[in-house]
């Protein structure tokens, strides 16, 4: 290095940080200087890496293939999982990030398409994962000159190609949606692939949970349909991260035991992990400093210490604003190739396959991504990782640690936690990330609605004959339905399909609506595409006035023309960026059944969801002042689904509660408990089944503020306070997060009185004082030493609901 | 699993419509013989003097085809939504016999037929079979394919010439008509107007009507629609051939390779 380059880093960099400094000293550094922010340290320990000879029944090819690429030997999991697939078992590999989870499958998928011209499907949950894979079996192939053919098979996948992928494909990469809408119901067209179909792996099954996960196994159900008309029964290998039950979830979607390999063999260091909370710098208000400059300088200081570090943001603005922090100390020389990259959804797969292509090269000494990086994108190893605030679950935590850590170096893993109420409780109460379980991935694959879309699918691939089952169940009341609906025509006992329609187009496996936004930049007559963004998170970052950020570089959108779904932007220099403001409220469009629920009532029935972004916020960089608004007139996001729903009428909320708010924060409780009780009741993912407490006509709709208070927003969206209103009849939704609903709410209804119970004897039973996330949700500190705790007025609400009834 | 509950959820999303109108006394008679359960067969032959016995192909970039070879199909399908769902229910073949073209047509009035009408299209065809259609390379021959796949029979039709007579169409007249339509060909070419003729479009229903109980009137019009497109196809190969003569070499190269309609 040039003596003047020599210089310049030296001065850039803390004198004292100049060296290279691995995990350990630094979190002894770290804590030893911010004692008073470090909540929790710990220790997790590495482990000496087990080894195996490579297996003698590998091909030869193959073999060579892996010792020109430097593998020599495999890890102890990679050999107990080929030796199980080589038994014929279906195999379930749950190790660690970044363990070697892909050889577990890649090994018996070549070695039967070399030795026998076997096929395999592989699943991957995103386009990208299935590139990388693609990617990595066609390196293994030039090694070894093995002549195996891998393909990427997805919407992109131009027509002309896909005939000679159906024909010559030994390994086809695709994902879950492909399968079920395009090849599946042209399975024929697949004919010869299907007749020597081997393997099906499936990558990141920890993925497919709630109704995501509950239709892919009713995928399976029609792959393994169509497997056995061609006369095949391929093997499963499964992949999963750390979750609670990889075992059982692995065996529910496959309806199949799994043999389980889940002791890695993969050497790692140890990790420090340090919980760190912001010092507090207004004691009076008790408020902190914020997670962004925590995690800003807990960056600075490990890519100081030459440490490659990988920063976890909570959203792609707060990617974007941290890059910027971390390139305004890092890149600020132009010339030189960028140290700081950002990644997350949203940039063009271009884009993203470069920025991975330079954190793979060692190029790039620190990263800030969204949940993005939390898969098994390959970006080599890492020494250090942040988290900007809990990322919501206990997997997702340690996944995303797991980044961290090469070879048997020590790493580092620092958790900043934000000022949600939830993160403050993570603060004072560690155990609950070090001593609980990592969370279950549940599905439900029998629930009726889901089951009715996937029955309607499989008899277009395969008539049914009477007494056939899918799933467990005979499937002849489906058939009876949709032979009603006219979709069907039975004759005999055959259940044909009759109508001019191609099911799999209306049923979709995610929830995402689709509809790309693209972002075009303008700036000087250009017109070059920069972003895209998906639907869902267009109205909160795409609306007029906006600051829209890519690699930090500051864009602002002039137009957005919402139906051709384009937004028109040019190059800016700002000292702000911009935050949506919005708010969710709830309408009963019709109610289908009700009864008493103690002093109330529960119902169930069809709501009406609008999610509105009322305008937005300026805040300027590094002080984060607010120093402005904007008005946003975007369509609403409009929902119709289903819900079920509790209510009190006012005069008994008057007489037992001292205020409105006090009403108000105990219906907050209660929906929080009702809705833990209802996720578990219906094995439905959170974020499939969502909570809202609102009033009973649509009028207001309430949240958790900061300070841990119901907070209440009129009809046109501004804050009002609950004795100002006319009527106040709060409400508990838990609505079904999906057009139409899916079914998860009616069986609520049913056991309407047993969830209220079950959600009761929680928030009786926690062992917390005022609340906390296993029961009310979390609470703040001050909260815990209020007379009435939000715990105890969430109590008062179930129990008027008929708890006790 | 409780139906009503089945049903009324179904209807939340669906919102199905109203229970069919009982059935009156309709007209229930169809045309043809059965010669399987629920497989009818209808033959019939038009006297054609001046066809050519030996056929010039080169307008499809193929050589030449003895008039016993060609075989020119058409099929009648219960829609257009592609995969595997969809299905023919009724075939026509015309070829040319002692210098008359001899239509023989396959339908099915239940859907267990569909099998042995399968067979017998099969068994008649030869390997030296020339096929002859018009857009069949990319819908009716693929679906053909499917329901050949999904009925563990061989496809008779994997390996043959395949004449399809929508491309050398396109190739010499896209920019000379409205568009390239087998009617629009017909009507320019052989000054042939259908009347009451059943659109294609409509043939799905007609067919389902008769399949669930209802009247056969419409389902009488389809086989006379297939009759006129098999018959037709027959004369516009006629009509192509004939091109060789007029215009030797002429025709600019074009892309003879079909792109199918829905790509899985």
């Amino acid at each position: 290095m040039a003596a003047y380059l020599k210089a310049l880093r030296s001065t850039e960099s803390d004198a004292a940080l100049a060296t290279h400094h691995d995990g350990q000293t630094l979190a002894q550094r770290l804590s030893a200087k911010y004692g008073d922010r470090v909540c929790s340290a710990f220790t997790v320990f590495g482990r000496e890496g087990r080894f195996a000879p490579l297996p003698e029944d590998l091909p030869e090819g193959l073999a060579t293939a892996l010792r020109a690429r430097g593998i020599e030997q495999l890890y102890s999991h990679q050999q107990e999982a080929w030796d199980a697939a080589r038994a014929g078992r279906h195999v379930l590999v749950a190790t660690p990030t970044a363990s070697g989870k892909t050889l577990c499958y890649t090994l018996p998928v070549i070695a039967s398409a070399l030795e026998s011209g076997a096929r395999a499907l592989y699943l991957f949950p995103t386009k990208a994962l299935a590139q990388d894979q693609v990617a990595e079996l066609l390196e293994i192939n030039r090694a070894g000159d093995l002549g195996v053919k891998a393909f990427t098979f997805d919407g992109d996948t131009p027509g002309e190609a896909r005939q000679a992928i159906r024909l010559h494909g030994d390994v086809v990469v695709s994902n879950p949606d492909m399968l079920h809408q395009a090849i599946l119901p042209h399975h024929t067209k697949w004919a010869q692939f299907f007749e020597s179909l081997r393997y099906i792996v499936i990558d990141e099954i920890h993925t497919y949970r709630g109704v995501f996960g509950s239709h892919l196994a009713n995928v399976l159900r029609r792959l393994k349909r169509i497997c056995a008309f061609y006369g095949v029964r391929p093997q499963f290998v499964l992949c999963s991260a750390t979750i609670g039950n990889a075992v059982e979830h692995a065996q529910a979607l496959i309806e199949d035991e799994v043999f389980a390999v889940t002791q890695s063999g993969a050497p790692s260091g140890d990790k420090h992990v340090l919980l760190w909370n912001p010092p507090v710098v207004n004691p009076d208000l008790g408020l902190r400093a914020s997670a962004r400059s925590q995690t800003n300088l807990i960056a600075r200081v490990a890519i100081k210490a030459k440490m490659k570090t990988l920063v976890f943001a909570q959203s792609r603005l707060m990617v974007e604003v941290l890059t910027k922090y971390l390139k305004d100390v890092f890149d600020h020389d132009t010339r030189k190739p960028p140290r700081i990259r950002a990644y997350r959804g949203g940039y063009l797969p271009t884009e993203r396959r470069e920025v991975e292509r330079e954190m793979r090269a060692g190029n790039v000494d620190g990263i800030v991504s969204t949940s993005a990086l939390e898969l098994g994108v390959d970006i080599g190893s890492l020494d250090a990782v942040v988290l900007n605030g809990y990322p919501g679950s206990i997997a997702a935590t340690w996944q995303r640690f797991g980044r961290a850590g090469r070879r048997q170096q020590p790493s580092l893993g620092v958790l900043v936690a934000s000022s949600a109420p939830l993160d403050q409780y993570l603060m004072r109460h560690p155990a609950f990330l070090t001593e609980a379980s990592p969370e279950h991935a549940r599905i439900q694959p029998d629930q009726p609605l889901i089951l009715l879309d996937h029955i309607r699918c499989a008899a277009f691939e395969l008539p049914f004959v009477d007494g056939d089952r899918f799933g467990p169940d005979d499937a002849g009341a489906y058939l009876q339905v949709l032979a009603e609906s006219e979709v069907l025509h039975r004759e005999g006992d055959r259940w044909e399909w009759i109508a001019d329609s191609y099911p799999a187009n209306a049923v979709s496996l995610r929830s995402v609506a689709d509809g790309n936004f693209v972002v075009v930049d303008r700036t000087e007559g250009r017109q070059t595409i920069i972003a895209e963004v998906d639907y869902s998170a267009a109205a909160l970052t795409l609306y007029e006035g906006a600051i829209h950020m890519v690699q930090s570089v500051p864009y602002q959108v002039e137009k957005l023309n919402w139906d051709g779904r384009k937004a028109y932007c040019t190059r800016t220099r700002v000292d702000y960026y911009t935050d949506a403001i919005d708010y969710t409220k709830l309408k009963e469009l019709e109610c289908f059944d009700g009864t008493r629920a103690g002093e109330g009532s529960a119902r169930h029935g069809e709501v009406h969801v609008v999610r509105r972004v009322s305008g937005y916020k300026k805040i300027r960089y590094y002080t984060h002042e607010n120093i402005g608004y904007g008005p946003v007139s975007l369509p609403d996001q409009e929902l119709h689904t289903t819900a079920v729903w509790w209510q009190l009428p006012q005069t008994v909320l008057d007489e037992v509660f001292r205020s409105r708010q006090h009403a108000l924060d105990g219906f907050l409780g209660a929906a929080y408990a009702l809705h833990v009780a209802a996720v578990v009741a219906v094995m439905a993912e959170p974020r499939d089944l969502q909570k809202a407490v609102g009033s009973g006509d649509g009028g207001w709709s309430a949240q958790v503020d900061t300070a841990g208070r119901g907070q209440l927003r009129a009809a046109d969206g501004g804050l009002a306070s609950p004795d100002m209103l006319e009527r106040f009849l709060p409400t508990v939704y838990l609505y079904d997060n999906f057009p139409g609903g899916v079914g998860l709410s009616e069986p609520l209804f049913v056991r309407a009185r047993e969830l209220v119970r079950s959600a009761l004897e929680t928030v009786r039973g926690c062992e917390c004082k005022a609340g906390c996330p296993a029961c009310v949700g979390p609470v703040l500190a001050a909260d815990e030493h209020r007379q009435e705790t939000p715990r105890a007025l969430t109590v008062k609400v179930l129990e008027l609901l008929g708890a006790e009834g | 699993m409780d139906l009503d509950a089945l049903r009324r959820m179904a209807g939340v999303r669906a919102r199905l419509g109203l229970p069919r109108t009982p059935a009156r006394a309709v007209e229930r008679e169809v045309p043809g013989e059965e010669i399987a359960p629920g497989l009818r067969y209808l033959e019939q032959s038009f006297a054609w003097p001046e066809a050519p016995e030996v056929f010039d192909l080169t307008f499809a970039r193929l050589t030449q085809a003895h008039r016993g070879q060609l075989m020119h199909f058409d099929t009648e399908t219960t829609g257009l939504a592609g995969g595997t769902g969809t299905r023919a229910f009724m075939i026509g073949v015309a070829d040319w016999r002692d210098d008359r073209l001899r239509v023989r047509q396959l339908y099915m009035t239940t859907m267990a037929a569909e099998t042995s009408m399968l067979r017998t299209f099969a068994g008649w065809v030869d390997d030296d079979t020339v096929l002859v259609s018009y857009n069949g390379k990319s819908y009716d021959a693929p679906l053909l394919a499917t329901r050949f796949r999904l009925a563990r029979i061989t496809n008779p039709l994997v390996g043959l010439v395949h004449v399809d007579l929508l491309h050398p169409m396109r190739r010499r007249y896209r920019q000379v008509w409205e568009n390239c339509r087998m009617q629009t060909a017909e009507r320019h070419l052989l000054r042939i107007v259908r009347e009451d003729d059943l659109p294609g479009s409509e043939a799905p229903r007609a067919w389902l009507d008769y399949l669930r109980g209802g009247s056969s009137t419409d389902l009488v019009r389809v086989a006379a629609h297939n009759l006129q497109d098999v018959r037709s196809l027959s004369a516009l190969l006629v009509e192509a051939h004939g091109w060789a003569a007029l215009d030797m070499a002429s025709s600019p190269p074009g892309n003879e390779i079909s792109t199918p309609a829905r790509a899985g």
